[in-house]
């Protein structure tokens, strides 16, 4: 499958944070061409392991994670409108006349209402809304809103991936699906090549609700190096010089304390050597990615970060460059190959 | 009715660019139509015999325009900026997908991640003037070449039935309207009548104005969508009217203060036909009516409208039991009339 298909195929599939199990069959479905072995564990992460067939190999851990950010019904009212919660950091602005798709069986489509301008101030509709005043309308009864969604039941945006002019994808969680499909990339180039050092994958759980499952996959993986794959912030027209990275520009190197200095330098090098575009992400502390845990994993990890661009994170209309995810696909099988020459 | 309804609910026709819209809708009532034409505006007039011919002049309206946005400059990085075509609730645009022209360029309003915005600035809603489209262009250069200034947007297109017999898409204001016209059309009329299919309602009701003057008509029924604020937590008199209690007759909006004849006629009419109705519980919103009303020597003047909520979002629900009934009514009306 081509890139680009391959990213909007695992990004249709609904999978909330903590609700990830239909993204682990897709991915399984994928994935299990190119690797020895899958499996899961009680978190729901799914840890795919590609031997190289020495004894005593060393380890290399990829991680991307598969949950998105989503919504979890908390209440139904009398009116049959649903309350909700949020499964991961999503702005409010984004939520009035909101599709949703709740993750029922069959699924159910529901669009988050608005208060219309005619009964509000001008001043009220400069403010953004609340999201604890905000429902999911499903035109059910409560009656009937009670019989066919529990309570717990998650919910995501609604919406298909959509290409942007000649290089850029649209979608809802490209983060992290992309890197998912980038991770799947890798495995399908390192099929071809002799390997050095086992190649593990870690397509992790929950890490929109703080990197919950990477804590326990990168624990009972016990790699000796990782490379989280994660989204990082591409600039808009509204965002602030030296917040984020140009998309378009190539895969996005970690750099800082979450960051072992001497894969970080590997990764430019060969970056380098090969002409892979990329740029330098400094990141001062806390990277919010998989990394940040991953690195302290047991006795300590050496771990690298590649990010791929994205605007509008969180939202439903995440955009990036297809060539900025070829570009971390090339870097990351040349550090998988490099590292296990060196063993 | 509802097939017709989605079909034009699909179609693009932002205030100023209704030429989608008029083109099926010409295509459609053509083989029924005694006489069509299309005025300088755009405005679409089409007049059918019935089995008689009428005392009064009957018309009946329905704009073909929707909210939309208009390209209003390129910045250097190749995004686009906007207004507003209509009244756009700036707090229901952001993060949504927009497809810019008859090439249908996708394109999204973009908004910086959630990550890079602070307490305040979470607070409050981007001022549209902030805003843009992201359409993926990576250039002036590059977006200039597929978007010409003045070009104009339309908010995602999908439409579905969903819930119990709730119908979601953009444009439902007034492409519902339209189809109960359309339906009106393709059936026998109790006498000859002239349908208004106009442009430009959203920006001040002004193709109604001159679609007024030149028909000059004694009695007009204007279908139309209207807003329904029957949201939980919303007090009771505050909810305008409610999604599934019926189509809605108003005795008066913003704009019109409705004929009391026609009022009572209709209501009767509901009653005694067992056609579930209701008014509207607060004076809000306005109608292509204020500007027929008040066309030439007066004109008696009634609207039917349908119960939206979302109203002028790319996520618009009506209900499809409130507005079903809406060409039956309005026949119904007309028969009354021919009586008078």
């Amino acid at each position: 499958m081509q890139l680009k298909d391959l990213i909007f195929d695992l990004c249709a599939v609904p999978a909330p944070s903590g609700f990830e199990e239909r993204a682990y069959a897709r991915v399984s479905e994928l994935l299990a061409p190119y690797v020895d072995e899958i499996g899961t564990d009680a978190m729901g992460n799914l840890i795919a392991v590609k031997r190289c067939g020495k004894p005593n190999a060393k380890k290399l851990l990829l991680d991307a994670h598969m949950d998105q950010i989503g919504m979890i019904v908390t209440e139904i009212h009398k009116s049959g409108f649903l309350r909700f919660a949020n499964l991961g950091g999503i702005d409010p602005r984004m939520l009035p006349a909101r599709e949703v798709k709740l993750l029922t069986e069959p699924p159910i489509r529901g669009i988050i209402d608005t208060m219309p301008p005619h009964a509000l101030s001008s001043e009220d509709m400069d403010k953004s809304i609340d999201a604890k005043k905000l429902f999911i309308d499903a035109g059910l009864s409560a009656e009937r809103a009670k019989e066919l969604i529990p309570l717990g039941t998650a919910a995501v945006f609604a919406g298909e991936g959509e290409c942007f002019g000649e290089h850029q994808i649209c979608s809802m969680a490209l983060d992290d699906r992309s890197c998912v499909a980038i991770i799947i990339k890798i495995m399908e180039a390192l099929s071809s090549h002799s390997l050095g050092l086992d190649v593990y994958c870690l397509i992790s759980t929950q890490e929109e609700l703080g990197m919950r499952g990477a804590v326990t996959g990168a624990y009972a993986i016990a790699p000796d190096y990782a490379v989280a794959l994660d989204v990082t912030h591409a600039a808009t027209p509204d965002s602030k010089k030296g917040e984020t990275m140009d998309m378009g520009k190539g895969a996005a190197i970690g750099v800082g304390p979450n960051m072992n200095r001497a894969l970080s330098g590997l990764l430019l090098d060969i970056a380098k050597e090969k002409s892979i575009p990329c740029q330098v992400e400094v990141m001062s502390g806390n990277t919010g990615t998989n990394g940040w845990v991953i690195q302290v994993s047991r006795e300590g990890v050496e771990t690298a970060i590649v990010s791929l661009p994205v605007k509008y994170m969180h939202s439903p209309v995440e955009t990036a460059d297809i060539r900025d995810a070829e570009a971390i696909i090339k870097l990351v099988a040349e550090l998988a190959l490099k590292l296990g020459e060196e063993e | 009715m509802l097939e017709t309804l989605k079909t034009l609910c699909y179609l693009s026709g932002p205030s100023g660019y209704e030429d989608e819209v008029r083109d099926y809708i010409l295509e459609r009532v053509m083989p029924h139509a005694d006489e069509v034409m299309t005025d300088s505006m755009g405005n679409l007039i089409v007049t059918k015999k019935g089995r008689v011919a009428p005392t009064k002049k009957i018309m009946l309206c329905a704009h073909m325009d929707e909210v939309g946005i208009i390209i209003t400059g390129i910045d250097d990085d190749g995004y686009l900026r906007f207004d507003f075509l209509g009244g756009v609730d700036r707090r229901v645009v952001i993060g949504k997908r927009v497809y810019i022209g008859k090439n249908r360029i996708p394109g999204v309003i973009g908004i910086k991640a959630y990550h890079l915005v602070d307490k305040e600035e979470e607070k409050n809603v981007p001022k549209r003037e902030e805003m843009y489209v992201d359409i993926g262009a990576a250039s002036k250069d590059e977006a200039e070449g597929l978007v010409p200034l003045g070009d104009y947007g339309v908010f995602d297109d999908s439409v579905y039935e969903f819930g119990e017999g709730f119908i979601k898409a953009k444009a439902l204001d007034d492409r519902v309207g339209c189809a109960a016209m359309i339906k009106l059309l393709e059936s026998e009329l109790p006498c000859d009548c002239t349908f208004a299919f106009t442009v430009q309602e959203e920006i001040g009701t002004r193709g109604a104005k001159v679609v007024a003057n030149r028909i000059c008509p004694e009695v007009a029924i204007v279908l139309e969508g209207t807003t329904a604020a029957d949201l939980p937590d919303v007090p009771e008199g505050k909810t305008i009217c409610k999604l599934g209690e019926g189509i809605v007759i108003p005795f008066m909006d913003r704009g019109t203060l409705y004929s009391r004849r026609l009022y009572s006629q209709v209501t009767e009419l509901a009653d005694m036909n067992n056609i579930k109705w209701q008014t509207k519980h607060m004076i809000a919103g306005g109608t292509d009516a204020s500007v027929i009303q008040r066309s030439g020597i007066g004109v008696d003047t009634i609207a039917l409208s349908a119960p939206l909520r979302n109203i002028h979002s790319p996520a618009s629900i009506a209900k499809i039991s409130d507005f079903e009934v809406m060409p039956e009514l309005a026949r119904l009306l007309i028969e009354t009339v021919l009586k008078d």
